[in-house]
């Protein structure tokens, strides 16, 4: 290999200096191996430039581009995560009321004008109970939850009855209707939504 | 060569910060920066922000560099604006390097748009009038795609720098490496662009 071709390119970009520039002149114009070497690098370097301009000149893909390529897809599995997330948080919220609900009633029941008059537990004696039984008596169970607490809606739905209230026959029925001394336990079944689904009466 | 106006060649620390000059400057080196970046593989618009980066840096320096000489009992900084060590360092350059510093950034970019196929660009690119030189300017492009892709990244950064005008000292300020080197470097990567493409 010649001496000079590692300074050819350089050379010909005019990065010499002068006398050395001079020289490799000199010697290109004398040693055809150097003088070929010199005509395809020029060949070469105008392919490059002519790429180079093609390869600039047209708009590259924006990376925005890409992103918003990706948004649909995103989007899509962004809505369905959140329609998930939206429906296992109503089942939760559901759930809690039922419990809630049922812990809170006796309460409620309480402080209510009939409940007023009624002992907060069922009295230990059954002598106490007739006059209630006849007229307004009102047992207060407790809370219970279901042995299987972590089940689909519907068997919270069917559930044993959490709250067990004997309502007076007198505020049921017309008077005469009902025997005296006749009581009522209503069976109420309450709905995932908390609503009362179904009142079975037993005597 | 785009590069060789009077402004372009002059050394940072004589560049005044009149607003004529910087517009000069803008006009002068846009497009070039515009095409290096594009080069490197970045987008439209990643190029344009880069390029206005670039310039507001220039900005930035130019009023630093006038407040300082405003106050002479304050002490010239080390960034070599003036006096410093990059003082002698030209305009171009100075500028292809912020912008070069700041497309690394983007190397995912690079390497995205370096797996793209280029063949609908080369069509559009292309200036033949007949379908047979549409077809040979093809093939050509495709072939020299080819080989440029087999390039080290810092042969492909100097062939484009150099393919924008640079001279070899101003391509080793922008990427940082002696000007021996950049010859070097030039040297070999035409030689294997020749290589490849039989040439």
């Amino acid at each position: 290999m010649c001496e000079y071709s590692k300074r050819l390119i350089a050379w010909m970009d005019g990065e010499l200096a002068e006398n050395e520039a001079a020289e490799v002149e000199q010697h290109v114009r004398a040693c055809p191996a150097c003088g070929k070497c010199v005509s395809a690098c020029e060949k070469i370097c105008r392919e490059f430039a002519a790429y180079y301009a093609a390869y600039t000149q047209t708009r590259p893909v924006a990376r925005r581009q890409k992103i918003f390529g990706w948004a649909p897809i995103a989007a899509s599995v962004a809505i369905v995560a959140a329609m998930l997330l939206i429906a296992f948080m109503t089942r939760s919220a559901q759930r809690v009321p039922i419990i809630e609900q049922a812990a809170a009633i006796p309460s409620t029941v309480e402080r209510s004008p009939i409940a007023a008059a009624v002992p907060a537990s069922p009295p230990a004696a059954e002598d106490h109970y007739p006059p209630y039984r006849q007229q307004k008596a009102i047992r207060v169970g407790q809370a219970r939850r279901t042995t299987k607490p972590e089940s689909t809606n519907s068997q919270w739905a069917m559930i044993e009855p959490a709250i067990q209230i004997a309502i007076p026959a007198e505020a049921m029925f017309p008077p005469g209707a009902v025997p005296e001394g006749v009581s009522y336990i209503a069976n109420v079944s309450l709905g995932p939504d908390g609503l009362v689904q179904g009142i079975r009466l037993q005597p | 060569m785009s590069g060789d106006s009077f402004s372009l060649n002059l050394p940072l620390s004589r560049l005044g910060s009149d607003s004529c000059e910087a517009t000069t400057l803008y006009q002068e080196l846009r497009k070039p920066l515009l095409r290096y970046l594009a080069g490197l593989g970045l987008s439209a618009d990643e190029a344009q922000d880069i390029v206005q980066e670039s310039f507001l840096s220039l900005h930035k320096h130019l009023a630093e560099r006038a407040s300082l000489r405003a106050d002479p009992k304050t002490r010239p900084s080390k960034t070599g604006l003036d006096g410093g060590p990059d003082s002698q360092q030209n305009i171009r350059s100075w500028l292809f390097r912020v912008a070069h510093n700041r497309a690394r950034n983007h190397q995912q970019s690079y390497s995205q748009r370096m797996r793209e196929p280029l063949d609908r660009a080369f069509d559009a690119a292309s200036n033949a009038a007949t379908p047979e030189e549409a077809a040979l300017e093809r093939e050509r492009f495709r072939r020299m795609d080819k080989a440029v892709r087999t390039l080290a990244v810092q042969e492909r950064e100097c062939l484009m720098l150099r393919a924008e005008g640079l001279r070899y000292r101003e391509i080793g300020e922008v990427l940082g490496i002696p000007t021996s080197t950049v010859a070097d470097v030039v040297d070999r990567a035409i030689k294997k662009l020749a290589e490849k493409c039989n040439v």
